[in-house]
């Protein structure tokens, strides 16, 4: 179980805002930093699923304090659940506008009329029809800017100092569960992780080749904290200081994951969706540490577990 | 390929990027490399990089695929004015499988060695050691002869190269020399070649007779990792299963790739279903000089070196 966003009382927020530009163009304004976890496409999914325009119409204007508002840093696994939230909203408001000014220049009521594909079109008329881009035009010759605005900020608890409860200390939680089968070479030390099974509660997927790749990723560095990775110091000085000494695994050390992706939509997350980040690289360390107690009932409490600790506790046996 | 004995005369640095193209002018060559210059030597011949060696000698760092000496040059431990880069010389990415012996130039490849099915039937310690070395991408332009050169204790291909009984050929503009792998290593990157010789090939000789072997290479991951410890185990056996010659090399566990010569003793001369592999093993363990550093402690190579060793013999005693 992982609990995500900042919560603890923290004023975490996001603003988007996404807004009609040329022709066919629609502009999502989002500083949320895409470190390659995906988050501008799924920016782009949310908004193309309120709109109901297809994803190629969209682009994102990237985080500048020139042109774009906060949306809280890519940490504690929030920019799906914060910025998604927020995009959504501002997409939201976008289609509130699209059918206030519309309504107005088809004179009709707000029901009778729908758009789809960047078209809006009247119930009542069919030949009252225009586009996004065509309505945006015209509400500029009134000196009105077409564009839709959405801040997520929910409140958040600060924990009690004695017990460390409030009423909800983080935002949302997440849930992963991970089975890993490793072969313990007793000869080497060296331990193979040959296969990961993971299952891991996204609330929604909003991108699920994203989700799996989340996962895929975590199992990558859960590997590294259980197998490999160790900063070795001597008298102040660190001994590997790069890449060659300081181990992660390489892609040839990495098992093929299986992943079942659990939508449980308890939270109020963007269509449901939780935040993964973190919680998919929680599971595997443990899980490892488990196995090779299985394999050979040594358990470690000690990370990494390298292949020098491994042949020790076996001469010890 | 990178020459590191001390005492190198002092080098000037690199003067920026005036890189001097390949000089025709063969008058110059016995003339002083003037101090700041910074040459970059990418000769056609074999006879032009010896007198380009004899004249500018540690002057220029010699480079064949760059794995070693680059990270060096990146990380500032090499102090470069002048390269001598050896990759255009077609002569040294021959190979010659002969009836006596097998020749293989300096410059090839370790994918080469890896992936031509003739090192793989005749030398197959070093196809092994070749295939499981750093990366792809490493072995696409690491050589052997940078292997040999750079001379570290972990070098991979070094104890298949002692279990061989590999020559290496050095030349100068002065002549040729050769020199057996167990002699050619004298410490940790450290090694028998003078400034002006370079590394030509290797000579590895036939074996007449039947032989088994096994390699092992031990490491922190499964690639890109430079070897916690190796093995190159090798035994010839008469038609009767006796063993007639038995090499059993390591590297990274002394300061040098060495020869075990005790483990050889003890197996030489003995039918291989009378061997006790344990007794082997801990003979291996006992011969070794290991140190404690961040691929491994003094205690696990040890072990793991006796226990790779029990490994490798039963498993040749099963066929």
């Amino acid at each position: 179980m992982f609990g995500f966003g900042y919560g603890e009382g923290f004023p975490d927020h996001s603003i988007a805002s996404v807004e009609p530009a040329g022709e066919g163009r629609i502009l999502i304004r989002t500083s949320a930093a895409d470190v390659g976890q995906g988050v501008q496409t799924v920016a782009v999914q949310i908004a193309s699923e309120v709109l109901k325009l297809d994803p190629e119409h969209f682009e994102i204007v990237e985080g500048d304090t020139h042109t774009t508002q906060n949306a809280g840093s890519s940490s504690a696994t929030r920019q799906t659940y914060f910025t998604g939230h927020a995009v959504k909203e501002a997409a939201e408001d976008l289609l509130g506008n699209i059918y206030h000014y519309a309504s107005q220049e088809f004179t009709t009521n707000h029901p009778e009329m729908g758009t789809r594909d960047g078209r809006i079109f009247s119930h009542v008329n069919s030949d009252d029809e225009m586009t996004i881009w065509e309505l945006k035009d015209r509400l500029a010759n009134r000196g009105i800017e077409l564009k839709g605005r959405g801040t997520f900020f929910p409140r958040t608890y600060k924990p009690d100092p004695e017990t460390g409860q409030s009423e909800k200390v983080y935002v949302g939680y997440s849930y992963h569960t991970q089975v890993v089968e490793v072969v313990v070479d007793t000869v080497t030390g060296q331990v193979t992780v040959e296969k990961a099974y993971s299952a891991i509660d996204a609330g929604k997927a909003i991108n699920p080749a994203g989700v799996e790749g989340q996962v895929e990723g975590g199992t990558a560095q859960g590997l590294g904290m259980a197998l490999m990775e160790e900063q070795i110091i001597e008298e102040g000085r660190t001994l590997n200081p790069d890449m060659s000494r300081y181990l992660v695994p390489t892609a040839v050390d990495v098992p093929e994951v299986e992943t079942v992706i659990v939508e449980n939509e308890d939270t109020d997350g963007p269509f449901g969706a939780k935040g993964i980040g973190e919680p998919a690289m929680i599971a595997t360390a443990p899980a490892i540490i488990n196995a090779i107690y299985d394999a050979i009932g040594v358990r470690f409490y000690q990370l990494p577990v390298t292949p020098e600790k491994i042949k020790a506790a076996l001469e010890q046996n | 390929m990178k020459n590191s004995q001390r005492n190198v005369s002092s080098r000037p640095k690199a003067s920026g990027s005036d890189f001097e193209a390949e000089k025709e002018n063969t008058q110059e060559l016995g003339r002083e490399v003037p101090v700041g210059s910074a040459d970059y030597l990418a000769p056609e011949t074999l006879n032009k990089a010896l007198e380009y060696r004899s004249r500018y000698g540690y002057k220029a760092v010699v480079i064949a695929g760059g794995t070693d000496v680059m990270v060096d040059y990146f990380e500032g431990l090499t102090e470069v004015s002048s390269w001598l880069d050896l990759t255009k010389i077609a002569a040294l990415k021959e190979m010659k499988f002969g009836p006596e012996e097998i020749r293989l130039g300096s410059m090839v490849t370790h994918l080469k060695l890896a992936t031509d099915p003739r090192v793989g039937e005749n030398l197959p310690l070093l196809a092994e050691a070749a295939s499981e070395m750093g990366s792809w991408q490493i072995q696409s332009r690491g050589t052997l002869g940078g292997n040999i050169v750079t001379s570290s204790p972990a070098g991979d291909t070094l104890a298949p190269l002692l279990a061989y009984q590999a020559r290496f050929v050095l030349g100068s503009v002065s002549g040729q020399r050769e020199v057996a792998a167990e002699d050619f290593f004298t410490g940790p990157k450290e090694n028998v070649m003078n400034q002006d010789e370079l590394l030509l090939e290797v000579m590895i000789p036939v074996s007449r007779e039947r032989t088994l072997s096994r390699w092992k290479k031990v490491g922190k991951r499964k690639a890109v990792i430079i070897s916690s410890l190796t093995m190159a185990l090798l035994l010839e056996l008469d038609e009767k299963d006796v063993i007639t010659g038995a090499r059993a090399a390591y590297g990274a566990v002394a300061p040098t790739p060495l020869r075990a010569e005790e483990v050889e003793n003890y197996l030489a001369g003995k039918s291989l279903s009378e061997v006790s592999a344990e007794r082997a093993g801990e003979l291996a363990a006992r011969e070794i000089s290991p140190i404690t550093d961040i691929r491994g402690t003094v205690a696990y190579r040890r072990q793991v070196t006796r226990d790779i060793t029990v490994e490798a013999l039963l498993d040749m005693q099963q066929g």
